[in-house]
């Protein structure tokens, strides 16, 4: 029996179905244990920095109910302004770790809300999996959608957001995103208000859960706007779409952040102008199914590309006069991308809105990155609606990718889509028993020479199929692709083990013996915070360590990643960029209690804080330019430099002063050494008068400050500090011994 | 002798003094006079430029000291003037007595006593000159004018109008002209071309509709964008560069790097191996003559290794620990 008849035939495909379940779950499986890399060398813990957010958000929605989760106004955070967090998060991710907890305790199993959080977003890879097979099937069949489910389950690409404790929106998003588009596609190819209705379910779900919903918001209409242009208009479509926008847009209006943003912004107004679009197509393609007159039907023809001007230019009137909010900084500065450097630094800060480079491609998708434009050809060839699909979606996800690396995530699943077309095309080729019929054969070989020959890239599929004669062929080409892909497959785990499985709250190298270190600075000062400091103590430190005070020390802090309040952080950016006499003040208006900072010069840790010192400066330059000046921390030379040469405005900093203060009493005089920087230390180092320190981790990785309280005698603390150490002079001479100041600091 | 000339200079002197209020208003008007003559910019030479910054001042005077002639080949003079002129001229469409901010400007080749008088070796230079006099008068900068620090700050004129209105109480608008060739150019090109759309569309036609255009266009969309273009664009990396051995370097060094040439390569690499891979799946089963099929399959399965092969050591050479490869190429 040949295997394509095996295949396809009846009474096999109970068979086929448990073999096709026994793989996925498979696939799973293996999708899963890639991921647990952090587990298992650390152990279960959240990672980075914004899962802490989440983490404590989950906390908060099971400890109280739903409702008081959706009015949580929390005074933990920015102080003195507090932020709504119940009205400006997307709680979709925090509802569904809600849900399964509930469940499983309602089954009666014990399980910590964090074990939940930390094994969220493995779980739902898994079914990511799945997403991307039922997506793939309906590109082509069940071979492609299974070899595309194993490429999402361990494509690094999609890992990297997704390894064990990486508890962020990503971590659902991805399988929402998928499986939106593939309702949407089997919403499309059977014209169903079902399908469609399904499609904006879980739209809203995608919605609820991250804010990169506005990539469907698009890409849908997108898709309906070029078959629309291709003339491929239908009934189906017009059902699909319709369906899908309507129920979706009312759906995703009902969460409290988005709002009425579906009607009133620049990202929204493709999916509005492409329904009222199919509207007037619809309309005219029945008036002219009714009306047979041709000159009639070109009117009509002209009467859609007039309403498609007029409505564009509505939109820009509507959006100049202010109606319409423009394109917000974050998406703008994806079309123009100089704009954020310029004007909104806090987003050009990040390092993962920064542009990619080749490496990163290949490092995210090795071989999946050349099989790509291969299937997106092939999709091509066939063109059918889906199809057309995939290559809008492929181009424009490879645009974003390239303008920002975290955008990598959007395209790793139809990279994997396309591939998997290839590769099955390949594979359905070789993988072919049957010798060439002979009447195929002969057949093909008339038409060809009747033919013109015409070869090339452009149309490489002309001619009829006749398939592989030798068996040696089959062996070479199958046993070459499954070579690439153990290569790939060992890629995979290597990047994953490498790059991705470290939650950077805790660190690991090795010791020259080979065997595992653990630096555990960020826990241990975290945890002293939380147990050496009252409860309602306001810590600050830079932006970027809010979530995790609050997630890990549970103390007050300042400003935190939810950057929603420039002007907040550009205050912390002043306190810490100023001299101490202008700081002090700033501190004890925000009831500053203790200061925070990462200083990584012991360790040579080049994450700290006076690598990020410049945004600081900038962010800070940005609201105060006559306080703050980024030309004053450079030499003249333009150096940014923190040894002897380094500016006066530099080594008076609060920020310096912090992470060097005492810094070269570690050393023998003169040998201070910053590791980060590599440069040699000024042999004094800096004094604090309106700080003094309260806590410095092992590794001194972090340095936590107390601020001090106004001077008894009313003097500034600067005179203060002269007349202590004056006095101790005195007494010092007088023969005091040295056990009694001890004591004193004690 | 000394006499005399000390008496000649006090005689002198009196009635400036006592006429240094009326002088002041006097200067006002006319430098108001000029600037309305000029339209906006007042052009100084020594003699005006010692008098619009000598006190008393109760004006604000911005003054740019500036080389536009080619031989000097200051760039930024040339690209800055324009916006400085279009300042002056919105203040002064806004402020028809100029009410005490006065834009003026001194020319290298008009100026050269100055230049030398202030010590400048550089330009252009942009100094803001706050009154002396008045409410308004800032004592700090009497003779020590602010200055625009023109690597800070981006050089179109509503920057110049921000430092202004930080330093003074003035808040000068920039009103762009409209520019109504370009509106008028793009109109008529928008027109332009879509009667050639309509006239040659028959001929057209085919290409608009050929699948083999739109697919060759979103390929080489795909390759560009997935071999690091848009990072070039952005961050505006060198074609190539010198390897600091005489040679020239194709290949950057590190992971977060990368040269034109370099994504170039990576570019046709990437379209090798995509055209193996369509030519396997889909041009050999069509060829109807065993031998020709057997060879092209090794061919084919051949270039792939090697493309392949490439690709990885390639990427060696940018992630040094990176423990992969395949033959020929390690």
């Amino acid at each position: 029996m040949s295997l394509d008849a095996f295949l396809k035939d009846e009474s096999t495909r109970n068979l086929r179905s448990l073999l096709k379940a026994v793989i996925l779950i498979t696939i799973a499986g293996a999708a899963v244990s890639s991921r647990l890399f952090s587990v298992i060398r650390f152990e279960s813990i959240i990672h980075e920095f914004d899962p802490w957010f989440n983490f404590r958000a989950s906390k908060y929605l099971v400890q109280n109910d739903f409702y008081s989760f959706w009015d949580w106004f929390d005074d933990r955070t920015w102080y003195p302004l507090g932020r709504v967090t119940g009205g400006t998060l997307y709680p979709g991710l925090m509802v569904t770790s809600g849900i399964i907890y509930h469940i499983l305790r309602f089954l009666t199993f014990p399980v910590d809300i964090r074990n939940i959080c930390v094994m969220l977003a493995p779980a739902f890879s898994g079914l990511t999996a799945l997403a991307t097979y039922l997506f793939t099937k309906e590109m082509k069949d069940d071979a492609a959608g299974l070899l595309a489910a194993a490429f999402i389950g361990i494509a690094p690409g999609y890992i990297s957001r997704s390894v064990a404790g990486s508890y962020d929106n990503e971590a659902i998003a991805i399988f929402l995103l998928m499986f939106t588009f593939y309702l949407w596609i089997k919403a499309l190819k059977l014209g169903s208000a079902f399908w469609g209705a399904l499609c904006a379910l879980f739209y809203f779900y995608m919605v609820a859960a991250w804010g990169g919903y506005v990539f469907i918001t698009n890409m849908i209409p997108l898709h309906a706007f070029v078959l629309v242009l291709m003339g491929r208009f239908s009934a189906r479509l017009y059902v699909a779409y319709c369906s899908w926008y309507a129920l979706g847009t009312l759906a995703s209006m009902q969460i409290p952040f988005v709002g009425f943003l579906p009607i009133r912004s620049s990202e929204h107004m493709a999916a509005l102008g492409v329904f009222g679009l199919l509207q007037i197509v619809a309309f005219v393609d029945y008036v002219r199914s009714q009306v047979p007159s041709k000159q009639f039907q070109s009117l009509l023809r002209s009467f859609i590309v007039v309403a498609f001007i007029l409505s564009s230019a509505a939109l820009v009137l509507l959006t100049v006069s202010g109606t319409i909010a423009p394109w917000s900084g974050r998406f703008y500065s994806l079309w123009d991308t100089g704009y954020a450097k310029i004007h909104i630094p806090i987003i050009a800060s990040v390092s993962e809105h920064q542009p990619t480079a080749w490496p990163a491609f290949f490092f995210d998708l090795e071989m999946l990155i050349w099989l790509f434009p291969a299937g997106v050809y092939m999709c091509f060839r066939t063109l059918a609606d889906e199809h057309v699909f995939v290559i809008i979606y492929g181009i424009m996800a490879s645009y974003f990718a390239g303008v920002m690396v975290r955008l990598m995530l959007t395209l790793t699943p139809v990279v994997c889509v396309a591939a998997a077309i290839a590769l099955s095309n390949i594979l359905d080729v070789y993988t072919n028993l049957e010798k060439p019929d002979p009447a195929v054969v002969a057949a093909a070989k008339a038409a060809e020479e009747k033919e013109e020959k015409k070869s090339g890239l452009l149309n490489a599929a002309r001619g009829t199929v006749v398939g592989i004669y030798a068996t040696g062929s089959k062996l070479t080409v199958v046993g070459a692709f499954t070579f690439y892909l153990f290569l790939f497959v060992l890629h995979c785990t290597w990047v994953t083990s490498n790059a991705y499985s470290s939650p950077s709250v805790v660190l690991a190298s090795r010791l020259p013996d080979g065997s595992q270190h653990i630096i555990d600075d960020y826990r241990e000062a975290y945890y002293w915070l939380r147990k050496n400091t009252p409860y309602d103590a306001k810590i600050m430190s830079w932006w970027d360590y809010g979530y995790q005070i609050g997630g890990m020390a549970d103390r007050t802090t300042l400003v935190d990643n939810n950057t929603w309040n420039n002007t907040h952080i550009a205050t912390v950016g002043k306190a810490m960029a100023s001299r101490e006499e202008v700081s002090y003040p700033i501190l004890r208006k925000h009831d500053v209690d203790y200061v925070l900072v990462i200083f990584g010069g012991l360790l040579g840790y080049s994450g700290d804080d006076i690598n990020k010192f410049l945004w600081m400066i900038r962010i800070a330059e940005g609201v105060w330019p006559d306080e703050v000046k980024e030309r004053e921390f450079f030499t003249s030379r333009g150096e940014y430099r923190v040894d002897d040469g380094a500016t006066e405005t530099m080594k008076n900093s609060l920020m310096y002063k912090m992470s060097y203060y005492n810094y070269n009493t570690l050393f023998p005089a003169g040998q201070a050494q910053d590791r980060v920087r590599g440069v040699k230390l000024p042999a004094v180092g800096p004094t604090l008068n309106t700080l003094e320190e309260a806590f410095t981790s092992e590794n001194w990785i972090v340095r936590i400050y107390k601020v001090k309280d106004l001077d008894n005698l009313g003097r500034d603390h600067a005179s203060a500090a002269a007349f202590e150490s004056g006095k101790k002079k005195r007494k010092s001479k007088a023969g005091k011994a040295k056990g009694a100041r001890k004591l004193r600091i004690v | 002798m000394r006499l005399i000339g000390s008496v000649l200079s006090l005689l002198a002197l009196t009635p400036i003094v006592s006429a240094a209020a009326s002088a002041a208003v006097d200067k006002i008007e006319k430098f108001s006079n000029i600037a309305k003559s000029k339209s906006g910019v007042i052009p100084l030479t020594n003699s005006l430029y010692s008098e619009i910054v000598g006190s008393p001042r109760n004006y604000t005077a911005a003054v740019l000291l500036t080389a536009l002639d080619t031989k000097f080949g200051c760039h930024l003079c040339r690209e800055f003037h324009p916006e400085y002129e279009l300042l002056a001229k919105s203040w002064q469409a806004q402020h028809k007595n100029n009410d005490g901010l006065f834009f003026a400007m001194l020319d290298f080749a008009k100026g050269r006593d100055t230049f030398v008088k202030l010590g400048l070796n550089t330009a252009p230079i942009l100094m803001l000159f706050p009154p002396t006099v008045g409410e308004n008068a800032d004592p700090l900068h009497i003779t020590d004018p602010l200055k625009f620090d023109f690597s800070q700050h981006q050089i179109p004129a509503e920057s110049i109008a921000r430092w202004i209105s930080q330093h003074t109480p003035y808040e000068p608008k920039v009103v762009r002209p409209f520019d109504y060739t370009n509106l008028v150019i793009g109109i008529s090109a928008a027109a332009a071309a879509l009667t050639i759309l309509k006239l040659s569309f028959n001929t057209l036609k085919p290409a608009l509709y050929s699948r083999n255009l739109w697919s060759a266009v979103s390929l080489i969309l795909i390759l560009l964008f997935t071999s690091g273009h848009m990072y070039n664009h952005i961050r505006r990396v060198p074609y190539v560069a010198n390897n600091g051995k005489g040679g020239i370097a194709y290949i950057a060094g590190g992971f977060q790097n990368q040269f034109g040439l370099e994504t170039q390569i990576v570019a046709v690499v990437y379209a090798i191996l995509a055209f193996c891979a369509i030519s396997l799946a889909m041009k050999v089963p069509r060829i109807a003559d065993p031998t020709k099929q057997k060879v092209t399959v090794i061919v084919w399965n051949a270039v792939l290794l090697c493309c392949f092969s490439f690709l990885l050591s390639l990427f060696r050479q940018k992630n040094g620990g990176y423990p992969f490869f395949l033959p020929p190429f390690w």
